[in-house]
């Protein structure tokens, strides 16, 4: 037993060395930051950043793709630390509370964030003002898709008249989440008799609708491309402002029926209220420079995800608007 | 297969890259598993960062080696110190367990080294050849089969690991009320939740498995410590690990039963290898010619789950190769691993990069024979473990607990859950329930409430004709009628038949046991 325990001791250490050896080798070179104008003395220490959700969903996929750019960009290791739990809130919470100097940043999740304190009995004192908005990484675009062989509807059109007289499920996944929040939308923009099915998570979704248990499928771009691409997926509609890179064909929401109904994700970079701004500065100019990276942008672009860049008030106010939404249909969600 | 194919897959595998990725793959992965709270997702999520550079084979090779080996190495510690590594291997315990403590702790490792052999194997054989049609069976499961095959497996809560039907019973519905607490996913409303966040996902099954089985065993050891020498020593460890052939005969029926009810629940997303392990427990004993011997250090109960939950990890690959759906939490971080290598799982995996998803799949068969030799020639040396003192052994296996349950999310809050459900753990036992049918309820409640309400919604309005309309419910209904009234009719039916027969056993083995 011993024996056994010291092993694994060992290959948890060598675990950890090998991870940290790598971000030694590539902090060797630490870069000396474009607009390090006014001197700080920051980053000098490995930075945190909680990602609220469990290992190996979108949101952590998404962060470990970045953090060896950012890296390069800080010159200190970037340790993602994930926090699951409490719909976000264990990960956010703590964020919120950690210490103002930089090393504890965190991955924001809208609208995910939002649920976790509008709804009342949740009595949390957090809320938008707890945080300083850095920069957003990631736009996850919403879908509207059927099942291809559903031969009821083969535009977003004929899915909306059909569905102003006859009852269509859709899927969702959490009571306030953003496909929750377009099924509630549509109902009320179109008069439109949707009716969301939660799931726990997008492949039971996937699973629901491609197996013909569920009517509507309401996901992300990256989600469907492949069904897509295998014919088994229909994509009628894409809820965002412009139409998506990898469905050029594919109308939005908005051009086909005129609703002004959009819904996405977006997964961006804060850290708690109070931080130095030459810090802010610094991490923006870092995570911007990590973000561009022709690799990265490609590599995220095979999973279906926009880069987006939005920093500071502009990316707060993208998040009250978004708050706002929500606000709206407080009595839909019972809350 | 062309054998350009075949060419590239055995230039693939028969890397030095790839090899040394199996073995590290194989041997962390028992080791993994074998810690109570580490657990095959978490390790695969931790190591896919080192795949980034490595060849694909070689780094996706590793992450199904661990999987399947962390699914073996659980039972290693479930068996030997009644402390299951992963929720996966908590029916291991029961038999396992029962089995150190009668002296033949080499040969529960032997049985369960094989049966994994053989799950992990036939599920990969499953996943070589009938994935693209298996993966449309697990698109025909939904809401309401969830539902169904929930309640299919609280069917044997009255008789799990309890003398008394009622005292398992109480326990199962303990569970779940338990299973009962965290946000209802429905309508968001938290319920039992007392304003702790970390509740509104529900008590963490982990640190409470933790708590119930393991906790709970060190403080019943303790408090005996002194009184005959503290619990009933494995006597003879140098026993045999290979079973004998007429036992490996009597278990080779439930060893292919549970490898196919492990690759089945794999390849549904909404249920993993805990629910495997469990269901495929009840199957056995249920089909047993010894049910009176269960949970008394029987074979087959070793058998059965740990078949079953390797046979998971074969099964939960299919629907994530062919259509990207993860039939598991470990390999819904798998299609991380994937989609970082480039790899978007679909049918391309099998046409354009046939020559990496085919090297990987026979890399997992590989893996699993690897895993086999290893437990079998390790098992001996496992079974030391047992003899241990408690008085060594307590500190450690606590140290354990308390770090497994803080690891699994990163989160203080489920030491102390991992804690009070310790304390439950040690009052129930003393009481003489169990805390397996507890697992099992809160294992269950919360697929089969979800499953249900979520069919309601489904329905839209007629709920008795959707569940009518559907082949595979219908068949789950039937099936779990038979699970109820079985022993009852049999029963009457045998007393009608043969009034002359005392009062016969109301677990219904009576027809088996005709001579009683």
């Amino acid at each position: 037993m011993f024996q056994s325990i010291l092993a694994v001791l060992l290959f948890l250490t060598t675990l950890v060395g090998c991870s940290t050896q790598d971000t030694a080798t590539s902090s060797a070179n630490p870069s000396e930051g474009p607009g390090s104008s006014q001197k700080i003395d920051y980053p000098t220490k490995p930075i945190k950043l909680i990602v609220s959700y469990a290992a190996g969903g979108g949101t952590d996929t998404g962060a470990r793709m970045l953090t060896s750019y950012l890296e390069k960009e800080l010159g200190v290791p970037v340790v993602v630390e994930n926090k699951p739990g409490g719909s976000g809130w264990i990960g956010w919470g703590e964020l919120a509370k950690a210490k103002t100097d930089g090393y504890t940043i965190g991955y924001v999740n809208a609208p995910a964030i939002f649920a976790g304190y509008i709804k009342p009995d949740s009595n949390r004192k957090e809320n938008l003002e707890s945080f300083e908005f850095i920069i957003n990484h990631v736009v996850d675009v919403g879908v509207i898709a059927v099942r291809s062989d559903d031969n009821r509807f083969s535009t977003i059109n004929d899915l909306i008249e059909y569905a102003k007289t006859n009852e269509l499920t859709t899927s969702a996944s959490g009571v306030g989440t953003e496909n929750h929040l377009a099924a509630l939308q549509l109902n009320e923009k179109l008069g439109t008799k949707l009716t969301s099915v939660q799931f726990g998570g997008t492949a039971e979704s996937l699973t629901g609708v491609m197996g013909g248990h569920v009517d509507v499928l309401m996901a992300k771009v990256g989600e469907v491309m492949q069904a897509e691409k295998e014919g088994k997926l229909k994509i009628l509609a894409v809820a965002k402002g412009e139409r998506a890179a990898q469905f050029p064909d594919v109308p939005t929401i908005k051009e086909a029926v005129g609703a002004d109904v959009e819904f996405y994700s977006l997964r961006g970079i804060a850290g708690p209220k109070g931080m130095d701004p030459l810090i802010v500065e610094k991490l923006q100019t870092a995570f911007e420079n990590a973000m561009k990276n022709p690799e990265h942008v490609q590599k995220m672009s095979d999973l279906g995800l926009a880069i987006d860049g939005t920093k500071g008030e502009e990316y707060l106010q993208v998040l009250k608007d978004e708050e706002a939404i929500m606000l709206d249909f407080k009595d839909e969600l019972g809350w | 297969m062309s054998p350009d194919i075949v060419s590239q897959i055995i230039h693939h595998l028969f890397s030095i890259q790839t090899m040394v990725a199996l073995v590290v793959g194989v041997v962390g992965g028992i080791l993994v598993g074998s810690l109570p709270g580490l657990s095959a997702t978490m390790a695969i999520a931790l190591l896919i960062p080192i795949t980034f550079g490595m060849d694909p084979v070689a780094g996706l090779t590793m992450l199904t080696a661990i999987y399947t080996a962390a699914m073996y190495g659980g039972s290693i510690s479930a068996i030997l110190i009644h402390t299951p590594g992963t929720p996966a291997s908590a029916a291991t315990s029961l038999d396992g367990y029962q089995m150190t403590l009668k002296g033949q702790g080499a040969k529960a490792i032997g049985i369960s080294t094989i049966s994994s052999m053989i799950g992990g194997m036939l599920s990969a054989l499953a996943l070589l050849f009938l994935a693209p049609p298996l993966s449309k069976v697990s698109l025909m499961f939904s809401a309401p089969e969830y539902f169904l095959i929930a309640i299919f497996g609280l069917t044997i809560i009255g008789s799990l690991a309890s003398k008394s039907m009622i005292k398992g019973l109480t326990a199962g519905v303990i569970g779940l009320l338990i299973g009962a607490i965290g946000v209802d996913i429905l309508t968001g409303y938290p319920r039992f939740t007392f304003g702790f966040p970390a509740l509104e996902t529900g008590v963490s099954l982990v640190p409470a498995m933790i708590g119930l089985f393991s906790l709970s065993q060190v403080m019943i050891q303790a408090e005996n410590r002194g009184k005959n020498q503290g619990k009933k020593k494995a006597l003879n460890i140098e026993g045999k690990v290979l079973p004998t052939w007429a036992e490996f005969k009597g278990i080779f029926a439930t060893i292919i039963r549970s490898s196919g009810i492990g690759t089945f629940v794999g390849m549904l997303p909404g249920a993993g290898a805990d629910i495997g392990s469990w269901v495929s427990y009840n199957e056995a004993k249920r089909f047993s010619k010894h049910k009176e011997k269960f949970g008394k250090g029987h074979i087959e109960g070793v058998a059965a789950p740990e078949a079953a939950n390797n046979a998971v990890s074969g099964g939960a690959l299919i629907p994530l190769l062919t259509l990207g759906i993860p039939g598991s939490a470990a390999t819904a971080v798998l299609l991380g691993g994937l989609m970082i290598q480039g790899l978007i799982p679909g049918r391309e995996l099998f046409t354009t990069h046939a020559d990496i998803t085919y090297s990987v799949i026979f890399g997992f068969i590989i893996a699993n024979i690897l895993m086999g030799i290893i437990g079998l020639l390790g098992a001996k040396y496992f079974v030391k473990v047992s003899v241990v003192s408690d008085a060594i052994l307590a500190p450690i296996i606590i140290t354990l607990c308390v770090v497994g349950s803080y690891a699994i999310n990163n989160n203080v809050f489920d030491i102390w859950v991992m804690i009070i459900f310790g304390f439950i753990g040690y009052f129930i036992r003393k009481t003489g329930f169990h805390p397996a049918p507890i697992i099992l309820g809160m294992v269950l409640g919360p697929i089969a409430e979800r499953g249900f309400r979520q069919s309601v919604l489904m329905a839209k309005g007629d709920l008795l004709g959707f569940y009518f309309s559907r082949p595979i419910t219908v068949v789950l209904m039937i099936l779990v009628l038979i699970a109820l009234f079985s022993p009852m009719i049999m029963n009457w039916w045998v007393k009608k038949g043969a009034g002359n027969f005392e009062e016969s056993k109301s677990d219904g083995d009576v027809a088996d046991n005709p001579a009683k």
